[in-house]
């Protein structure tokens, strides 16, 4: 009787080419839109996860290894599978209007934006659960 | 006869009720009373009980909104329509935990019925099987207090 499906709220995508792929509801289409008439959601995810760093690496291998792959999507809440870990990440401004995924060039400048916040809340530490690939 | 009305009083109330019957009558018959006036009335509560579901099962049919099925009790779970989510024993364990997953995240209960897909059915009123069902409205049914509570 509580919505848990918000903005914030770590998922696991189901299908599709990121099936497997751990992401965080950016936002959340209820009712759905004209195009989409089901319950949808936009979430960022990681395309590639940040490689392990060991306290061995020197600053140049530890940056290349933090490096992270973002991806967004519209996906069906029937193909995410919730969790209880939230990321209380800012990424308002990356996905604001509904046009953010329009054109081709709003896509990628917003999936920049999103990979610059999700590689330095990697590099804080925190969250890890949510930047350890899913083994399966 | 005397014993069964000394030993209602003394399984409801509070400890006060219980020192004043105390000090009415002899406590030989008192400690008698409540121990045997005790198991009775447990052993009745559970037969009890698995019938209760049923008949509220079937008082939420004809009066509430339901959906039965996994698809629909996903959804339900979803947008936070579900009320009381009732699972068979029979349900695989993957589909269950993942239903109880979604029941711990929307903070609904989940009843785990006495029976399988097969008696779910029936206790639904329907001629095929049901594994999983989701309650959206009981009507007319207390069915949500009564099983919120155990």
């Amino acid at each position: 009787m509580v919505k848990f499906l918000k903005p914030g709220k770590a998922v696991i995508l189901l299908q599709g080419r990121f099936a497997g792929r751990k992401a965080v509801i950016v936002r959340v289409f209820e009712e759905g839109t004209r195009d989409r008439p089901y319950g949808h959601c936009l979430v960022a995810g990681l395309a590639k996860y940040p490689k392990k760093v060991i306290r061995k690496d020197s600053a140049k291998k530890t940056a290349k290894k933090s490096r992270v792959k973002c991806f967004l999507k519209l996906v069906n809440f029937t193909h995410l599978m919730p969790t209880r870990y939230t990321l209380d990440v800012d990424l308002k401004e990356v996905a604001s209007g509904p046009d953010a995924l329009a054109t081709r060039d709003k896509k990628v400048a917003a999936c920049k934006a999103a990979k610059e916040r999700l590689e330095e809340r990697f590099k804080t530490g925190k969250n890890r659960w949510f930047f350890t690939k899913l083994r399966f | 006869m005397n014993q069964q009305t000394l030993a209602a009083p003394l399984f409801h109330f509070a400890a006060a009720a219980a020192a004043a019957a105390a000090a009415q009558n002899p406590f030989s018959l008192d400690a008698d009373a409540s121990p045997r006036g005790a198991t009775m009335v447990s052993v009745k509560k559970t037969k009890k009980s698995t019938d209760n579901i049923n008949n509220k099962l079937q008082l939420v049919m004809k009066s509430g909104k339901y959906t039965l099925g996994y698809k629909t009790v996903l959804r339900t779970l979803r947008n936070s329509k579900a009320k009381l989510v009732i699972i068979s024993n029979n349900c695989p364990p993957l589909r269950k935990s993942e239903i109880e997953y979604y029941a711990m995240l929307a903070k609904v209960t989940v009843h785990h019925f006495h029976g399988n897909n097969v008696d779910l059915g029936t206790a639904c009123g329907k001629y095929f099987r049901v594994c999983c069902l989701s309650i959206i409205d009981p009507g007319d049914s207390d069915i949500i207090k009564t099983t919120g509570e155990q």
